[in-house]
């Protein structure tokens, strides 16, 4: 609530600022706001006053009311709460009253300035009229001037107007500053509103804080009221409960000391029974003692002779007893003395025989661990040795082939010279026939002159050698590259296609499952396919693989068309022969056939008559391999030998007369030439010594002479 | 004897074979599978390395601790820490928030000097510590409820406000408030301002002293005095509510000028389009600006049909009749809820047509009329509306010449009204049978809370009677303010008393 009036009030403040000062008058009612705020003031006082008095009043009312039905606390709290509203409501109007006087005082100035406003303008206008009229006079007389034309006249017109005009200045002058001297007061009013407001700015502030403070004074007490109120109420609330708590409480202890009570006499009452119960007891059992005692009396004299009895015969037959068992003991306690002997000797012999035993261990470990190490060395020593071999082998093939190959070349280089010679021994032979004897030639006709290149097994090793090859590097390099191998093989003219022997292959895989062990097809299962069949073809064959290849499809050109296949192993047989010796040609011969041809049920009838063909080739293959190693040099120097005759016996001997008869013919013809040449020589010397003749007889000096030699000598010459 | 040594015999034999056995398989699997036999000595030498490191580890632990007693992590900054520093020492060059943890962001941002730049920190921190700081810093007093309750709000609020204060047009770059635009648009819900600077003048000393004569001149120059242009300011502001302006210059002391007070045309014109283009405006107030008829008339205009507006002030200026007939007819055509026109010029035609506006709204609450010279003619008018007005809460008529004739009227008012809650009457001629009227007007009023008659020739006794009324109708509206439990609430306190006592 106070912000806002507050503010009203400095807003008003500021609007006063603006009207007051424009509009100028007499302030009559200065002092009469201020008295009359003062005079509201103490009104409003008094009523605050009687209001409290009265709030008293009911306050005391209430409180005969509260008692009958309502608690303390309640009623404290209702009655402060009407106490505070009062008090904010009185306090907000104390507050705002200060605004509202401002407000009617505004509303009064207004008034009065509007009033003072309208005076002066009628004024004012009255001024304007008098004036005017004054003026209108002076003009008039202005005229009346003009036609004067006396001096004395004129002047006295001009001083009666500069009286009237200084009469009307004065009239407008007297207005001024009756309208200035407005003015001053009006700003006199100004600056006393000014003060009088921030008075008033004073005052609100000061009650605002007194408003506040007593607000915050009167809740402080109100609250120290209520709190109090509820303390008291619950200091009643306490006090009564625990009135009520120790009646409560003795009662409850009357009750038990009332329980208490009964439950002595009880006792009093069970323990007499008890007591009485006792005696009566007591006495019973007294009586059957007594009695009973008598029946034992009577009894115990005819028992106690027939113990007696008993008695001594116990003490007989225990007598008896001790020497036996003396006797006993002493047979005992040698046995005894000889047993420990023994015992110790035992023990003895137990250590001793645990040290053999811890000796022997120790060794037979040693001797595990020498062999273990041995093992390991020697296992080393195999596989070094393995790959040594192999290496070896590797090498001695390289080697082969490089022999193979020097061999051919020498061969070749040698059957070239040798042709070389025999063609030339030929051309030489061809001449003396058609030149020397004139006979007709024919070129001899021989097949070894056809020949090119080592001959020997040339075709018959083809199918052979290729297949040992191939069987050589399939073992060197394991079936894991039978699909390059069988690649290899298709360069080669007789091959089978990949794709047949794959086929056949799987189906022996499929059919041959049987003889694989059964921990390898565990091991296989999470293999892919290929690699499956793979592991699997090596598992069953080592090496035979290509053979085998081999011998399906050459069963299959055997059996398959005519011949019925049901045909014995026997038959059988012959293939394996021929694939051992022209396996190739036939293949040659055979187009390959589809592998599909063959029925998955033959398949272990033709592998059964591979294995008993097999059995034979096998014995055979060392010896194969070493004959391929000789070679057959016979028909090599045979083949030479006939290179050799390729000239005829005959015609060697015609060829060694007709050089006899040609060597008399050459020294013939020698003889001749050296003759030829001689003559020739004798000739130049003649005709040389001609030409010197001639020099001679032409020189100058025979001139000269007296008698020139020419004249001498010519005429032997002319 | 004989049994200690069997024990050890026949243990260590058991032990060898094991072992002999662990190696006849080993060997048996390197010869079985290739690459087995190679595996065990990988494996082994990891296993070794481990032992040795770890006891290492353990002993430069411990060395640590031995050689120096007095050390502990608690004396090194945690590099959280450092890093939190460095953060904020950099802030204004890199500013990292939004990428750190809660907590991070939390130390940051309590770390963080208030005098930071704005551009960076306008968009980038919501946190209301921090600008709780700032406007802490900067101004003494802070009334952060004034401002929503947000201390973000606050500030960019007073800012904006402190600049517009200050801006001296013509000499002051309007770039200086534009450039905050994009930093404070989503924040700034209020603008007020309670001076506008004029453009400052060639000194013009002659006409000094004459008051017409600097009046005249002020007119003369009008153009040149015109104040900051808010359209472009209030465009931006997306959230705008409230707008209070007071075209006027504060604290001018001896400095005194008319022309200092001067709410030009051009003013009008741009803030009447200013105000029609803001469609967020609910507030607008336009005190002590010397807003005259015509003035009053461009800015209502520029309000009709607003689609927010509920409280239009206009106290504290020159608006007459005309200006109080352009405000009846902007109540017909817009949803106003709080009209004041306090300390106008409105006299009798403008209340009488406010009135007629009045008869049929069913928006207005409050209406105030404060300090007018309506008189009764008017106060009849209005007393007619509000037979028929079922809205209007709250209306001040204090000191507007109001007499009996209106009293009388107003007490029927009483009779059948059921929504006013709050009369004031104070500073009129109202008279004492006027008084005893509306005594008896107010015995059938059950809903009335505040009438105030100060200073308005009633009768004491009268008044006392209404104030007893009045106390009445509050005391019921409290009951039925506060739940009907508070009926219920005696009655089970009554309860458990009885049996107690």
């Amino acid at each position: 609530m106070n912000p806002p009036a507050s503010l009203g009030v400095l807003e008003e403040k500021k609007e006063e600022e603006h009207l007051s000062t424009p509009i100028l008058g007499p302030s009559i009612h200065s002092d009469n706001p201020q008295e009359r705020i003062q005079a509201r003031r103490l009104r409003i006082a008094a009523r605050l006053e009687a209001r409290r008095r009265e709030a008293l009043g009911e306050y005391l009312d209430g409180k005969k009311e509260a008692e009958e039905d309502q608690s303390k606390s309640y009623k404290q709290k209702e009655e402060s709460r009407l106490k505070l509203a009062k008090l904010l409501l009185c306090g907000t109007e104390l507050v705002t009253n200060i605004q509202v006087a401002a407000d009617i005082r505004e509303i009064h100035r207004r008034v009065e300035e509007e009033e003072i406003k309208r005076q002066r303008l009628e004024k004012l206008e009255n001024e304007v009229k008098t004036s005017q009229d004054k003026f209108d006079e002076i003009t008039v007389k202005w005229e009346e001037g003009k036609q004067k034309r006396i001096p004395q006249e004129l002047w006295e017109i001009l001083n009666t107007q500069q009286v009237h005009c200084a009469g009307l200045i004065e009239d407008k002058n007297k207005l001024i500053s009756e309208l200035q001297q407005e003015l001053k007061m009006k700003d006199d009013q100004y600056v006393k509103d000014l003060k009088k407001q921030a008075d008033d700015i004073c005052l609100l502030l000061e009650r605002m804080e007194e408003q506040v403070k007593n607000v915050m004074k009167t809740f402080r007490q109100e609250l120290h009221h209520i709190e109090k109120a509820f303390e008291v109420e619950r200091h009643e609330l306490l006090t009564s409960n625990k009135k009520k708590w120790e009646r409560a409480l003795q009662a409850h202890n009357a009750k038990e000391l009332e329980y208490l009570m009964s439950r002595i006499k009880k006792v009093e009452d069970y323990e007499q029974q008890l007591n009485r119960q006792r005696i009566w007891d007591c006495e019973e059992y007294n009586v059957i003692k007594i009695k009973l005692e008598q029946d034992v009396q009577v009894g115990l004299e005819e028992i106690n002779l027939i113990l007696e009895q008993q008695l001594q015969q116990m003490k007989a037959t225990y007598q008896l007893n001790q020497e036996k068992l003396e006797y006993n003991f002493q047979v005992l306690k040698k046995r005894d003395e000889e047993s420990t002997v023994i015992k110790s000797q035992q023990k003895r012999k137990i250590n001793r025989l645990h040290d053999v035993l811890n000796n022997l261990r120790s060794k037979y470990n040693k001797q595990i661990k020498q062999f273990q190490e041995e093992n390991q060395s020697l296992t080393s020593d195999y596989k070094r040795l393995v790959l040594q071999f192999k290496e070896m082998q590797k090498a001695m093939r390289h080697f082969a082939l490089i022999d193979d190959k020097q061999f051919r070349e020498i061969w070749l280089m040698n059957e070239e010279e040798a042709k070389e010679l025999i063609s030339r021994a030929l051309d030489v032979d061809r001449i003396i026939h058609t030149h020397h004897l004139g006979l007709p030639w024919t070129a001899p006709d021989f097949w070894f002159l056809k020949n090119v290149g080592p001959i020997s097994q040339q075709q018959h090793k083809s199918a052979t050698q290729i297949l040992e090859e191939v069987l050589m590097r399939a073992e060197e390099e394991g079936a894991e590259e039978a699909a390059s191998e069988t690649e290899s093989y298709l360069e080669l003219p007789k091959q089978v296609s990949a794709k047949t022997t794959r086929r056949i292959l799987m189906l022996l895989c499929d059919e041959t499952g049987f003889l694989i062990e059964s921990k390898l097809l565990s091991l296989l299962l999470p293999l892919e396919k290929n690699e499956c069949y793979l592991l699997r073809l090596d598992a069953l064959f080592s090496d035979d693989l290509y053979k085998l290849v081999h011998f399906f499809l050459k069963y299959q050109a055997h059996h398959s068309p005519p011949i019925q296949e049901q045909t014995s192993l026997v038959s059988a047989l012959e293939p394996e022969e021929l694939l051992d010796h022209g396996g190739g040609e036939g293949s040659l011969k055979e187009p390959p056939r589809s592998p599909v041809l063959i029925h998955p049920n033959d398949v272990l009838k033709i592998l059964e008559a591979f294995v008993m063909g097999l059995r034979k080739p096998r014995d055979f293959r060392a010896p194969a391999k070493l004959l391929k190693g000789v070679r057959d040099a016979s028909e090599d120097s045979e083949y030479w030998r006939a290179l050799t005759t390729v000239i005829p016996a005959a015609t060697l001997s015609l060829w060694d007369v007709l050089y006899t008869a040609l060597e008399k013919y050459h020294l013939v013809l020698t003889q001749r030439a050296e003759l030829l040449i001689e003559n020739r020589s004798l000739e130049q010397q003649n005709t040389e010594l001609q030409q010197l003749l001639q020099q001679y007889l032409d020189s100058k000096v025979n001139s000269e002479l007296q008698v020139p030699p020419t004249h001498v000598f010519r005429m032997p010459t002319k | 004897m004989q049994e200690t040594q069997t024990t050890p015999s026949l243990s260590i034999p058991s032990r060898s074979s094991t072992s002999t056995q662990d190696r006849s398989s080993t060997t048996g699997q390197a010869s079985s599978t290739g690459p087995q036999p190679s595996k065990p000595p990988t494996i082994a030498p990891p296993v070794k390395p481990k032992g040795p490191s770890s006891g290492a580890g353990v002993h430069r632990m411990r060395r640590i601790i031995a050689e120096d007693t007095e050390w502990s992590l608690a004396i090194v900054p945690l590099l959280t820490e450092l890093c939190i520093q460095h953060i904020v020492k950099n802030f204004q060059n890199n500013p990292i928030l939004k990428q750190l943890l809660p907590e991070h962001q939390k130390k940051v941002l309590s770390h963080l000097p208030p005098d930071l730049p704005l551009a960076v920190t306008a968009n980038l921190i919501d946190d209301e510590n921090y600008w709780r700081r700032c406007c802490m810093q900067r101004w003494p007093v802070c009334h952060v409820d004034e401002h929503g309750g947000s201390w973000k709000r606050m500030f960019f609020e007073l800012h904006l406000e402190n600049l517009l204060k200050h801006f001296i047009p013509s000499t002051t770059d309007p770039e200086v408030i534009l450039s905050l635009l994009p930093l404070c648009r989503n924040y700034v819900r209020t603008i007020r301002v309670d001076q506008f600077l004029p453009p400052v003048q060639l000194p013009s000393p002659p006409h000094g002293g004459d008051q017409s004569d600097s009046g005249s001149e002020g007119e003369m120059e009008e153009p040149a005095m015109d104040h900051y242009q808010l359209r472009d300011l209030v465009a931006g502001l997306d959230h705008l509510e409230e707008l209070d302006l007071v075209y006027g210059v504060k604290d001018c002391g001896m400095n005194f000028e008319w022309n200092l007070f001067l709410f030009t045309y051009r003013d009008c014109h741009s803030l009447a389009a200013t105000i029609k283009a803001c469609h967020t405006l609910k507030v607008f107030r336009l005190t002590r600006s010397k807003v005259d008829d015509d003035k009053a008339r461009i800015l209502i205009r520029s309000l009709l049909d607003h689609p927010a507006l509920e409280e239009l002030d206009l106290s504290h200026n020159l608006i007459g009749d005309r200006g109080a007939r352009a405000a009846a007819k902007l109540l017909s055509h817009s949803r106003l809820r709080v009209l004041s026109l306090a300390n106008n010029q409105v006299r009798a035609p403008g209340a009488q047509s406010l009135a007629h506006a009045l008869a049929h709204n069913t928006n207005l609450l409050s209406l105030n009329l404060r300090l007018n010279c309506i008189e009764d003619e008017g106060g009849q008018a209005l007393a007619h509306a509000l037979q028929t007005n079922k809205c209007l809460t709250t209306l001040h008529l204090g000191g507007n010449e109001l007499s009996e004739p209106t009293a009388s009227l107003l007490s029927q008012v009483l009779s059948i009204n059921t929504t006013l809650t709050s009369i004031n009457l104070t500073g009129n001629h109202i008279g004492l049978d006027g008084g005893k009227q509306l005594l008896e007007g107010m015995s059938d009023n059950k809903t009335l809370l505040e009438f105030d008659l100060r200073l308005s020739d009633i009768a004491q006794e009268s008044e006392y009677l209404i104030s007893q009324a009045l106390c009445a109708n509050r005391e019921a509206a409290r009951q039925q303010a506060l739940n009907p439990s508070h009926f219920m609430s005696p009655i089970t306190a009554k309860g458990p008393e009885n049996p107690a006592g």
